[in-house]
């Protein structure tokens, strides 16, 4: 048995946790849901003791113990299975599994002991796994069962897993549960951190929903709905979540139309129309090409064939520069690693691209820039920070807002907008789709890429759903269902899986 | 935003900001203490030789800053230094022009970065190896020039270059003066300052925000070879004299100042301010080693201390505002 009580953890200025309580039974999977940034992830963190809380305290049976290290934690059973896989890919499974306590006598590896050891393991767990395979040859899936092996050679009794299935195919998903589920049975525990709440019904006993770093509820899963954790996440009514935005008038110009942009490797034939007032949102799982389309869109990568056009007009940016001067920008994906300047003030990130238009032979014009800045910064409503505000101090959802900001200060013809709530609270995210339809009601074309299903059903005009680097089909924004979407990304109705079987074979004759 | 995320922004804010400029109190806690402890330490004399010896460093140091801010290092910063000294009591020689002479040093400061610039951005070699050993290519080049022997400058007006003074401070002084404002005012007021913190502090970002991020990096590079070579050529007006040789010192000096001031080595943070008060702050440190007769050994102990202890500080601070650890 494993407790947080009243757990809380800053990062800078963001609250990840917020005086959270929970406790995990001992042999049962219990989930960790909520939405990006709600916490989920830093609660599994704290409890395997990557973390350490700022206040609160971990429980382990009873007494209250300082996790200061993974190491400690794992001497008292609990470990954590990341989301990026910590093996050595050069070295065989066995290897990794006994990483750190291999069999030895006096320093020499002994490898039939070993072997012992590696056998009674998966034989005790009935984990599956080639002891001698090298691990960077294996799928996500396989590693990700050596990880689990690892974990349990260390005596593991309680395992964190992070986001497991996000990088698996349904079928590995699938497995992934089996495995867990047979865990359990043998006594391990199991804290599961995922956002698809879907396999969270089918697979934990008992659920923590957390939303913006508190605590909402900690129930058992045969008591929740699909529904009812959608709504103890998103904390509203789903409906009410995003704003109606206005139908696109007939006689709407399109902004910009690809015809049959291939991108070797990353995604091909795509073709896609956005009229001037569009929001067109690209779905699909992560990896089916849709953040490749949107950068080469903005010109950071480009394009092996297909041509695309922009207001009427040939469009080929050989840069990102190229893109913006043509009156295209960008919300990149992830907005610490390709958007922000963390160490500087909210003004130097606002007005980066726009220099130009306050710059007099090369000397700024600072005051100019302090107005124009304030205004786009006012603009997007970002709260509780000013423009001399060093980026770091933001929260997520300031930071993401600074950087609708940028772009406002210059309003593009187009706006890619990459996830554009990554990692963003509930207030900030409903401010962000009140911009964007205000925006689109302007006469923009907004095209989104967005890996939140709920939100690609509640802001888009139109959803292109892509699959394996191909457009898989096209919803209208106000009649799709989840089932649909899904279908389409998945490939699971009858004619699309057989177009699906075909090409995985012509990729094993490669 | 929560009410939890304002109030945990300002206490850590404070505590940064007083960080910030702990090269500042430092400084003038050294400076008093000197002069508190040593009567030989606050005369005219003392005070003008500390500024004098230092100049070269910090001119050289203003633009060396300007690469850490981008990201880079360069260590071949020595090599231009020599060779530009070199160049210049060469053509002096040949032609008695002392404009000519420096613009001949200058010169091939810029064609050294440029070379350097492209090695780090076309051949996209890490900047420290690429420097490292461009160097050796430029000390090279400084024995060939030379024909591996010390230049003399027979010319003993050509001193006058560096070391005439002007209110109270010889002429390499005020150069030195000059050149500090100008880095600043292009690191803080134009565009191109801007672009440098971009690309130093997250290039991606820089790039995906429509900065050329080739061309900033190749721009520092130029002028760091530049100031560098600028200072060799006050060098040779100096002693009157170059010798080639492939001593890396004068880098370390430089790049000691600019460190222990409080830039960044991680890039995109930095100021030209900075990088004088540290080379003041070992100036001074050094200064008080000589009045105080301390043995050089001990000093050593202590230069590598302190030097420690400024990237250790830098990287603290980094890791606290980033979340990162």
């Amino acid at each position: 048995m494993i407790e947080g009580r009243s757990l809380t953890k800053r990062f800078g200025g963001t609250v990840a946790l917020d005086d959270v309580t929970v406790a995990i039974e001992a042999g049962t999977v219990h989930a960790l849901v909520g939405e990006n940034g709600a916490g989920k992830s830093t609660l599994g963190k704290v409890l395997a003791g990557v973390y350490q809380p700022d206040r609160g305290e971990v429980v382990v049976d009873g007494s209250a113990v300082q996790l200061r290290s993974p190491k400690a934690a794992l001497a008292l059973g609990i470990t954590m299975v990341a989301q990026e896989l910590s093996l050595v890919p050069a070295r065989s499974v066995i290897d990794n599994v006994f990483l750190g306590i291999e069999s030895h006598r006096c320093g020499v590896l002994s490898r039939s002991e070993s072997h012992r050891r590696f056998d009674e393991l998966a034989a005790r767990y009935g984990v599956e796994a080639a002891p001698q395979a090298t691990v960077g040859a294996l799928s996500v899936a396989e590693q990700q069962r050596v990880e689990i092996l690892r974990a349990l050679a260390r005596d593991a009794r309680v395992i964190v897993m992070d986001e497991p299935t996000a990088r698996l195919s349904h079928d590995e998903g699938k497995a992934l549960g089996a495995t867990l589920r047979d865990l359990v049975a043998r006594g391990v525990t199991v804290v599961y951190v995922s956002h698809f709440l879907n396999e969270v019904l089918e697979l934990s006993d008992r659920v923590t929903v957390l939303r913006n770093g508190r605590l909402v509820r900690t129930n058992r899963t045969a008591d929740e709905q699909h529904r009812t954790l959608v709504e103890g996440i998103a904390g509203r009514e789903l409906d009410a979540a995003y704003p109606a935005a206005p139908a696109v008038p007939e006689e709407a110009e399109p902004v910009l139309r690809l015809d049959r942009l291939t991108r070797d490797g990353e995604f091909a034939d795509v073709s896609i129309e956005v009229r001037a007032g569009e929001i067109v949102t690209l779905a699909g799982l992560v990896g089916s090409g849709r953040t490749e389309v949107a950068r080469t869109v903005y010109g950071a990568t480009r394009p092996t064939s297909g041509t695309m056009e922009l207001s009427g007009r040939d469009f080929r940016p050989s840069s990102p520069r190229a893109a913006i001067d043509r009156g295209v920008a960008m919300i990149p994906e992830s907005r610490r690693t390709e958007g922000l300047l963390l160490m500087r003030p909210v003004t130097d990130n606002v007005s980066l691209p726009h220099l130009d238009r306050f710059t007099s032979v090369g000397v700024l014009r600072r005051g100019d820039e302090r107005t124009r800045v304030a205004a786009a910064v006012q603009g997007v409503q970002l709260t509780g920070a000013s423009i001399t505000t060093p980026m770091f101090e933001l929260s997520g959802g300031n930071q993401q807002k600074s950087l609708f900001a940028r772009c406002m200060l210059d309003p593009p013809k187009l706006l890619v907008a990459d996830e554009p709530t990554r990692g963003v609270d509930v207030g900030s995210k409903r401010a962000i789709y009140d911009l964007m339809v205000a925006l689109a009601s302007e006469g923009m074309a907004i095209l989104a890429v967005s890996s939140e299903i709920d939100e690609v059903l509640g802001i888009s005009h139109r959803i292109v759903v892509m699959r394996e680097g191909r457009v898989a089909g096209e919803l209208d924004g106000a009649t799709a269902a989840e089932a649909d979407l899904m279908a389409l990304a998945f490939g699971v109705e009858g004619a699309r899986a057989e177009t699906r079987a075909g090409r995985e074979e012509s990729r094993e004759e490669i | 935003m929560t009410a939890g995320a304002g109030t945990a922004g300002v206490s850590p804010l404070r505590r940064l900001r007083l960080a910030d400029i702990g090269i500042l109190w430092i400084t003038v806690a050294l400076f008093v203490l000197l002069w508190q402890t040593s009567d030989a330490f606050l005369t005219t004399a003392n005070l003008r030789n500390i500024v004098d010896q230092q100049s070269l460093i910090v001119l050289a140091g203003a633009a060396a800053t300007l690469t850490l801010i981008s990201g880079n290092f360069d260590i071949s910063l020595s090599a231009t230094f020599i060779n530009a000294s070199i160049a210049t009591a060469l053509v002096f020689n040949d032609t008695g022009s002392a404009p000519l002479a420096i613009g001949a040093g200058v010169a091939c400061g810029i064609v050294f970065g440029l070379v350097n610039g492209l090695l780090v951005t076309l051949v996209r070699i890490n900047s420290f190896i690429a420097t490292l050993a461009s160097s050796f290519v430029f000390y090279g080049i400084g024995f060939l020039l030379s024909d591996r022997s010390i230049v003399r400058v027979q010319d003993r007006d050509f001193r006058q270059i560096a070391q005439g003074r002007d209110w109270g401070l010889t002429n390499a002084s005020w150069i030195a003066v000059v050149v500090v404002l100008a880095f600043w005012f292009l690191l803080e007021r134009t565009r191109f300052g801007r672009h440098l913190f971009a690309v130093g502090g997250n290039p991606e970002a820089a790039r995906l925000a429509g900065i050329r991020v080739e061309n900033v990096v190749i721009t520092t590079f130029v002028l760091t070879g530049a100031a560098s070579a600028l200072a060799g050529a006050l060098l040779a007006s100096r002693t009157l004299s170059a010798q080639p040789s492939d001593d890396f010192s004068f880098v370390f000096s430089v790049l000691t100042a600019v460190i222990v001031g409080g830039t960044s080595i991680a890039g995109g943070e930095g100021a030209v301010w900075r990088t004088v008060l540290g080379a003041f702050f070992i100036a001074l440190m050094n200064n008080g080693f000589n009045l105080h007769q301390i043995d050089p050994i001990i000093q050593r102990l202590i230069q590598g201390a302190v030097m420690l202890l400024a990237v250790a500080a830098d990287s603290w601070t980094r890791s606290r505002r980033l979340g990162t650890r």
